[in-house]
């Protein structure tokens, strides 16, 4: 029943009917898509891990009552990013922890892709600094290329908020990564942005 | 924002042209814009600056879970499955290795049957990867109490009984008197067993004692290894600091 060709589904109702390794193959199919969720969302290594471990726990004690007229991937996946808001609902402001880099297969020493990985770390800094409110909905919609109707379930708010959480999002990022020429009228940029700007302006040269 | 884009603009608001590039704005509002702004280079470099972000924003890239988390996530998730299942006790698998050696046989027999868990032989060379496997037996008696840990307590464990802790324990990453991985490892190495980092490790009690308990990689997914040590008299060349040591397949 774990075999690959099985869709989730199946995989589901094989758990549900007793078999232990159905969940876990279910799993293994989009533990990276949602810990590259869980860790943008949260920005620390340990958090994301105690969020998805506590998501999929909750998740597997749920599926046996879990309803075929939903998803699984968004059922599975709301779980997931309902752990990780009420994370970040619960703590206080905590320093960022720098991400990984990259994927793999990720060249080592070419020099554009020196500078390419610059430039995500930039984007990736850039990013950390939005509000955690703009933040959960653009890494879902606009990193992880959730649609905004599938963003809106997931985050339990309107389509129309899901957009324009988005559009502010965007705003500041465009005049932190320096895609803005003119910065000076809006003033919603945090301070340690000067950082994220110098960032680019180094790598730029 | 309703209908009056035309009296707030040129120039438009960074986050109101945002709004339009985002299609959050009402379809009157943003049919009045569209044209506007289409025939405004300083708006249209805006547009474009948005586009742009969000190049940078897609061309992020994947992240795959490491490892260590995938690990620490499907042993969870096998616990979870099996939350009865009985593990093999260390000190029972040197006590059949004594009575094969003709060592008080028929005492550690006759304790092997009182705490009704399955015993396997720790060969001479351990690995993380290549432990025995537990038996599933829904017949054994309960061996010992655990309760979960409470704010301020250490994990407690009674007799071998893991479960309650487990989850706890695979959260944690503190070595407590150990301080670091090389002092687990060369408690570990006192009793042949060769480990990398731990998926989880915490102190804890045992029997109310204070002890370290850690969650290895058992070298198939699924499986893990639970051993605990004392934190006092483990070192590399004591096999008795590591007062359990228990294989879980899945």
């Amino acid at each position: 029943m774990t075999a690959a060709a099985s869709s989730d589904a199946d995989l589901i109702t094989a758990h549900a009917a007793g078999d232990p390794h159905a969940f876990s193959e279910l799993v293994r199919r989009h533990r990276d898509r949602m810990w590259a969720v869980a860790l943008r969302t949260l920005r620390d290594p340990e958090e994301a891990a105690d969020a998805l471990q506590e998501a999929f726990i909750s998740a597997f004690r749920a599926a046996a009552s879990f309803r075929a007229e939903s998803q699984v991937t968004t059922w599975l996946h709301r779980i997931v990013v309902n752990a990780c808001l009420d994370r970040m609902r619960r703590r206080q402001t905590r320093p960022t922890v720098p991400l990984p880099e990259a994927g793999p297969g990720e060249p080592v020493a070419p020099r554009d892709a020196m500078a390419e990985r610059e430039t995500r770390l930039v984007v990736q800094a850039a990013l950390n600094e939005l509000p955690e409110e703009q933040r959960a909905p653009i890494v879902l919609v606009d990193v992880e290329g959730y649609s905004v109707a599938e963003t809106a379930q997931l985050l339990g708010i309107a389509e129309g908020t899901v957009k324009s959480r988005c559009a502010r999002g965007r705003a500041k990022l465009a005049k932190v990564l320096g895609h803005l020429r003119n910065q000076g009228a809006d003033a919603n940029v945090p301070v340690n942005d000067v950082q994220v700007q110098q960032g680019r302006q180094l790598e730029e040269r | 924002m309703t209908g009056n884009a035309r009296r707030s603009g040129p120039p438009w608001s960074v986050d109101l042209l945002a709004e339009l590039h985002a299609g959050a704005l009402d379809p009157r509002t943003e049919a009045e814009l569209r044209p506007l702004v289409e025939n405004d280079p300083e708006a249209r470099e805006i547009l474009a600056a948005l586009d742009a972000t969000l190049e940078d924003l897609h061309n992020l890239p994947p992240i795959p879970m490491p490892r260590h988390v995938a690990e620490r996530i499907d042993a969870a998730l096998a616990d979870e499955a099996r939350p009865t299942a009985p593990v093999i006790d260390f000190a029972q698998a040197k006590a059949r290795r004594a009575k094969r050696l003709g060592w008080g046989a028929g005492l550690l027999a006759a304790a092997a049957v009182a705490v009704g868990v399955a015993v396997v032989a720790i060969p001479g060379n351990n690995t993380a990867g290549d432990g025995g496997v537990a038996q599933k037996d829904p017949t054994a008696p309960v061996t010992g109490s655990a309760k979960p840990p409470t704010s301020g307590d250490l994990p407690a464990v009674r007799g071998q009984n893991f479960g309650p802790v487990f989850g706890d324990v695979l959260k944690a990453q503190n070595y407590g008197p150990l301080e670091n991985q090389e002092k687990l490892a060369d408690c570990l190495r006192g009793a042949n067993i060769t480990a990398g980092k731990p998926l989880g490790v915490s102190p804890i009690t045992l029997d109310d004692k204070p002890a370290v308990m850690a969650i290895l990689p058992a070298g198939t997914p699924g499986a893990y290894r639970i051993v605990v040590v004392d934190p006092q008299t483990c070192g590399p060349d004591n096999p008795d600091g590591v007062l359990a040591s228990s294989t879980i397949q899945p």
